[in-house]
């Protein structure tokens, strides 16, 4: 079939799943003028690009993109060929609706997904970190791209199930994929000093070991070992660290109060603040304050 | 029993020891921080997360380990990197972090100052190449390029004296980082007014330096009861890494040569006397009053085998970094001396001594058609020991040696001590089974509290555990191929240039 083109609201084969809004399959056999302009789109785009060689825009920026390529655009992000036009070649595309995605990593897939809101947690934040919006080689995804296709047109018993799956399935590889791959160099300092940045931004997050371990592509248990190694501290006891010493510039630096401090920097309250910050330094935040 | 703490503040962690009263090590405990890089050529750290990692070390070590022992502090002594620069307001309150002896922000201005009559004088009288690193190129920056701060600021500090600061309430600085930061004559011990102009400051901006064994100020009262340390538990200041680092590998007194191999590295020898080159590529640093360590620092240690590991080694992502770089030396073995007549320059990062060029940029040189990732490898090793031996070369026109130690975390490398005893062609002693810096320190310590006589003494004995002896053979080898290596690195000055503006 050289052309596949499903639009929510167009087709009665995407009314069991409102939050995809196109599936499209193509085969580029003319070039057709204005047929691929710039622009965004209100979801996120997945694609796989299967034949030939694409020049595109994506935010701002030119790639080329060959057979096995994926591109990945999210919904604030524009996407096209400068030149207007989409070049001879293969690709298929799917763009879906998230209940909510921003570009600070707020991300919720929605009601059809069974992936643990935690781990959802993660995803979006490594989204919102990626610098790169095109997976090279990424050659798993044809296989469930080629899935999703086969059931959405055949509708087997359990399809529906099947298709949400697949989704899963895609999203979770794509963000393993992106988490080995910044990572992959395995240099430790460098991608733990790119963690640090990411918890110094974000002090006030109640941080669990397994969003930090995700976020540097990492199970639980070799996160734990590998930051003990380095660092001489526990995950929580480095993030501890962190806070106390944000803590300290705050108290030293601004006239801010010790509850406005305690939550910026973290703390479930100024109580679990004082008494934190009292048995490492010795001194009451409020003490401590005094003697500057 | 009774024991010593030292506190090495080094570039990438706090390193905590427990010494007892004889030199023994009882533990350790370490707690890491980062270092930013806001712009390429900036190196930062955050002088409030340095303090609080020590804090929080310390309080760990000694609940955890000391404490339930029932050992008993009598002291404890400090010991830091050099050349970091801290500005702090009359509160002590940091103006922004603090500046590491990485950041080369100062280019200009170390030019400036190269280029001025005052070069020669205040190199020889501080005995700190003049450098970016230097505190006075960093203070003279921020004087022209952060007038502000400049401004603000009510002294300039280093990370060692930040961290006293929060212990003690007062600013401590002692002779020996003192004599690291471009400014302090260690001929005279007190601050040099042409180098104090240069940096456009007044005596009154820095510490009063006083002696490693200094320890008149005790620890904060909050800070003694929430550690569990009594009031008699002596601070003493103690001296930098590098000196304490040539004390603790057992050679100020005799004819023998330090070289450190780590991310970084040095060769350094001890004295009386102050090593004079006209050429300036020595540093001479104070140990304590009357030992001089002199020698010379090379910024591609374990960085640039990192580099290669990471370009050249085994891509299996499952695979530790150890491991992978635990199996190119092994490889490395394998290759017999000279990599098939291929050569390498390590200068990844510029370099310092003995060339002292920014610019300076790696190179494979001699590669041929049979050459293999192995021979790479093989020359990158041996690249980086060419490097550390023309410091070594150099510093034999000065002074005699006839063995070296060797520390650092790539002294327990088989393969690279093997090499670096064959390129020289004199044996070499490690002692792989403490931390040099923090045995150098608790010798301070223990002097200070009379426990010797003198450094001299308290040095005299060290263990060795490993000893390396020259081959002939491969020595007469290596030194031909050094031979291009020092005509190459000299001879591509103006090429190195080029090509760094083209990067």
């Amino acid at each position: 079939m050289n052309r596949l083109i499903l639009q929510q609201g167009t087709t009665d084969l995407l009314q069991d799943f409102p939050h995809i809004t196109e599936w499209v399959k193509l085969k580029v056999q003319h070039v057709q003028l204005n047929s691929f302009e710039v622009s965004s789109k209100t979801g996120i785009r997945v694609g796989l690009i299967s034949e030939g060689k694409y020049d595109w825009s994506i935010n701002g920026r030119g790639y080329t993109l060959y057979p096995g390529d994926v591109f990945l655009v999210f919904p604030w992000q524009e996407m096209g060929s400068p030149k207007g036009i989409l070049e001879i070649g293969a690709l298929t595309w799917i763009e879906l609706k998230l209940s909510i995605f921003e570009p600070s990593g707020a991300f919720q897939l929605g009601s059809w997904s069974n992936i643990p809101e935690s781990d959802q947690r993660v995803m979006g934040k490594i989204f919102s970190m990626n610098q790169n919006p095109v997976l090279a080689k990424f050659t798993v995804a044809s296989v469930i791209f080629q899935g999703i296709e086969h059931e959405l047109l055949q509708q087997e018993m359990g399809y529906r199930t099947r298709i949400n799956h697949l989704l899963d399935e895609l999203f979770i590889t794509m963000v393993r994929h992106l988490s080995k791959t910044e990572n992959f160099r395995r240099d430790f300092p460098q991608i733990f000093l790119k963690l640090e940045q990411t918890l110094r931004e974000n002090l006030n997050h109640a941080w669990t070991v397994e969003e930090m371990a995700g976020l540097v592509g990492l199970g639980t248990s070799a996160f734990t070992e590998k930051v003990k190694g380095f660092t001489g501290f526990s995950p929580l006891h480095y993030l501890i660290n962190l806070r106390i010493t944000e803590a300290i510039k705050l108290l030293r630096q601004t006239n801010r109060s010790l509850t406005d401090i305690a939550l910026s920097t973290g703390f479930y309250s100024s109580q679990h603040f004082s008494s934190t910050f009292k048995k490492l330094t010795g001194y009451t935040p409020r003490d401590y304050r005094k003697t500057q | 029993m009774e024991c010593i703490l030292t506190v090495d503040i080094n570039t990438s962690s706090v390193r905590i020891h427990a010494f007892d009263l004889t030199g023994q090590v009882l533990g350790m405990r370490k707690g890491s921080y980062p270092t930013f890089h806001p712009q390429a050529d900036y190196s930062e750290q955050d002088p409030e997360q340095v303090f609080i990692t020590t804090l929080y070390v310390l309080k760990n070590f000694l609940n955890e380990v000391i404490h339930p022992q029932k050992f008993k502090v009598k002291a404890i002594c400090f010991c830091a990197a050099m050349h970091s620069v801290l500005a702090v307001d009359k509160n002590g309150r940091p103006l922004g972090n603090a500046i590491i002896w990485a950041d080369n922000r100062g280019i200009k201005q170390a030019k400036l100052l190269k280029n001025s009559p005052h070069c020669t004088q205040i190199y020889e009288a501080s005995g700190t190449p003049i450098h970016p690193m230097s505190p006075l190129i960093k203070i003279a920056w921020m004087s022209n390029e952060d007038p502000e701060r400049f401004a603000q600021a009510y002294k300039f500090i280093s990370l060692k004296e930040y961290v006293l600061l929060q212990l003690t309430g007062e600013y401590l600085l002692d002779q020996s980082i003192a004599s690291s930061t471009g400014m302090f004559d260690i001929h005279q011990l007190k601050w040099h007014t042409k180098a104090l102009e240069f940096a456009g400051i007044t005596p009154d901006r820095l510490s009063t330096p006083v002696s490693i064994f200094f320890d008149e100020v005790g620890l904060k009262k909050e800070y003694s009861k929430s550690l569990g340390l009594a009031s008699s538990t002596k601070l003493i200041i103690g001296s930098s890494d590098g000196c304490s680092a040539t004390l603790g590998s057992g050679n100020i007194a005799a004819e023998k040569a330090t070289i450190t191999l780590a991310s970084s590295g040095a060769v350094r020898v001890a004295s009386k006397e102050i090593l004079v080159d006209k050429s300036q590529r020595f540093f001479n640093y104070l140990l304590a009053e009357d030992y001089y360590i002199s020698g010379g620092p090379t910024n591609n240690v374990g960085v640039v085998f990192d580099w290669f590991s990471q370009q050249f080694g085994n891509f299996d992502p499952r695979q530790d970094f150890e491991q992978v770089k635990a199996e190119l030396l092994r490889e490395a073995i394998q290759v017999s001396a000279g990599a098939k007549g291929l050569l390498f320059l390590p200068y990844l990062l510029g370099e310092r001594a003995p060339i002292w060029n920014a610019n300076a940029r790696g190179v494979y040189f001699g590669l041929n058609i049979t050459h293999g990732q192995k021979h790479l490898l093989r020359a990158t090793v041996e690249g980086i020991l060419f490097e550390v031996y023309s410091i070594g070369k150099l510093l034999a026109e000065h002074r005699n040696f006839s063995s070296i130690s060797l520390t650092g975390s790539y002294a327990s490398v088989p393969l690279f001590a093997q090499i670096l005893t064959d390129i020289f062609g004199l044996p070499i002693h490690a002692n792989t089974s403490v931390d040099n810096v923090a045995l150098g320190t608790a010798l301070i310590g223990l002097t200070g509290m009379n426990y010797f006589k003198n450094l001299n003494e308290s040095s005299s004995n060290l263990p060795v555990t490993e000893t390396y002896l020259p081959n002939a053979q491969n020595h007469d080898l290596y030194m031909r191929y050094f031979e291009i290596f020092e005509r190459l690195s000299t001879k591509l000055e103006p090429d190195f240039e080029l090509i760094t503006a083209l990067q």
